[in-house]
């Protein structure tokens, strides 16, 4: 046997003894990492309105029963009326409630946004005033830690609070992340719409803010809605938002 | 028997100290520059190191007399990247959190000269047992500057320790700032320097 056949064989057995066991890895372990990624996600959805916060080490139970009891998930299409899940179309919308006692607090957008290497997957928590932000999360992305991947950061995400997705009129202008600090660079009656750029990210930020605009105008007939109190009871039926 | 007992001793404790991958060898700086900002995030990627070391090194040495020489640090390569792409999916498994932080790290340790230097030049060359102690021996070199680091990075930058407050109230009252230098990767440059410093003049003494 030639010695270049033998580490053919060699390399081809290798090859495959090593893509078992990956494969193995990789299926036996997807139950357990699917729900990881899903309780994340929940996880992070209630941090956007606040239900909690980062410090505590919070229960896999406690954020799923909070998560069932407090939020609601249903779609929309384009005007702004709900759909049935059943019926829904290409272009309709996914949108989250946060119920308290059966009144709508918050409403959740989700955010799949473009950002300078790949998607940046969070929610934009908007009060029911409809104009109002009360928190912003990311759960994914894939821009460089230290710089872009800062957006994962509290500090960065605290910024969110309280600002305002309409100009002082009431127009909508969507939320911008700004270059530097709010404070020294956007003029004080623009201050309401900017938050607080990162320091050597100056393109996530754009391309972040981009998508954020695109996203918020697609929803902007919900936010209407909204900001009318056209919302009144609890999403329990589908009138909620007629 | 006396020989090969002073041997696997030999074997596990000279990398610990005396031939200490990262500060004699200085194999190994990026990932203890990176995953040292916290205590616990060093300890998981010590843990994971040590793993899979031992293993490459234990499956690299059971092996050594069938792999062909032309083609063996692909081979080794190869069974290290999938002992590592085991290893993070089972972080992704059971501590979604902290694979969170550790992010491309995990993925990093098949870069890590350690692993594929100790497959080199030790698992080659020596029997399964022997190997994956020298495996363990390494991993825990390894690790252990890494804790060290990390404690005084997580201690001086943040003043808690594995997410704990350490550092009493009355020292902040009482003007003690937290030094936000040491989240840097610059300042465990500083940190390893000084560690390779005080552990040459030890030795040397």
């Amino acid at each position: 046997m030639s010695s270049n056949f033998k580490s053919v064989l060699f390399a081809i057995v290798l090859c495959i003894v090593c893509s078992l066991l990956l494969t193995m890895a990789s299926s036996g372990l997807k139950g357990y990492q699917l729900r990881n990624i899903n309780l994340d996600r929940q996880k992070n959805l209630l941090r956007s309105v606040g239900l909690i916060d980062d410090q505590r080490n919070n229960m896999p139970e406690y954020i799923e029963k909070l998560y069932s009891e407090k939020i609601k998930s249903l779609w929309v299409d384009p005007s702004g009326r709900i759909v049935k899940e059943t019926e829904r179309a290409q272009k309709d919308l996914p949108i989250y409630l946060f119920i308290e006692e059966n009144v709508v607090e918050a409403y959740i957008v989700p955010i799949d946004a473009q950002g300078l290497w790949g998607k940046i997957n969070g929610y934009l928590a908007i009060n029911k005033d409809g104009s109002t932000i009360t928190g912003f999360t990311v759960y994914k992305h894939a821009e460089t830690p230290g710089l872009g991947g800062e957006i994962e950061r509290s500090w960065f995400q605290k910024n969110f609070e309280g600002k305002k997705i309409v100009n002082k009129e009431g127009k909508f202008v969507s939320i911008s992340i700004a270059r530097g600090a709010v404070r020294d660079v956007i003029q004080k009656d623009l201050q309401l719409n900017f938050v607080d750029g990162i320091s050597g990210a100056t393109l996530t930020g754009k391309f972040l803010s981009a998508s954020m605009k695109d996203i918020l105008k697609e929803y902007e007939p919900v936010s209407v809605k909204f900001r009318h109190h056209m919302v009144k009871e609890n999403a329990g039926n589908n009138s909620a938002a007629n | 028997m006396r020989r090969t007992e002073t041997k696997i001793l030999k074997v596990i404790f000279e990398p610990i100290w005396k031939n200490n991958p990262v500060m004699i060898q200085i194999l190994g700086i990026c990932s203890s520059l990176a995953v040292t900002v916290q205590l616990q995030t060093a300890i998981v990627m010590a843990i994971a190191l040590t793993l899979v070391v031992a293993f490459s090194n234990l499956a690299v040495s059971v092996m050594r007399n069938v792999i062909p020489r032309n083609i063996r640090i692909i081979a080794e390569l190869c069974i290290v990247a999938t002992l590592v792409i085991i290893a993070d999916e089972l972080l992704k498994a059971f501590m979604y959190d902290i694979s969170k932080q550790l992010s491309v790290f995990v993925g990093l340790i098949i870069t890590n000269c350690i692993v594929m230097g100790r497959a080199e030049s030790f698992a080659l060359a020596n029997p399964p047992l022997l190997s994956f102690l020298d495996g363990i021996g390494n991993g825990v070199g390894y690790g252990s500057v890494l804790i060290a680091v990390a404690f005084i990075r997580e201690l001086l930058g943040s003043g808690k320790l594995l997410g704990f407050d350490v550092i009493p109230r009355a020292f902040y009252l009482s003007g003690y700032e937290n030094m936000g230098f040491m989240l840097l990767a610059p300042a465990a440059f500083i940190i390893i320097g000084l560690l390779v410093w005080l552990q040459r003049t030890l030795i040397n003494k």
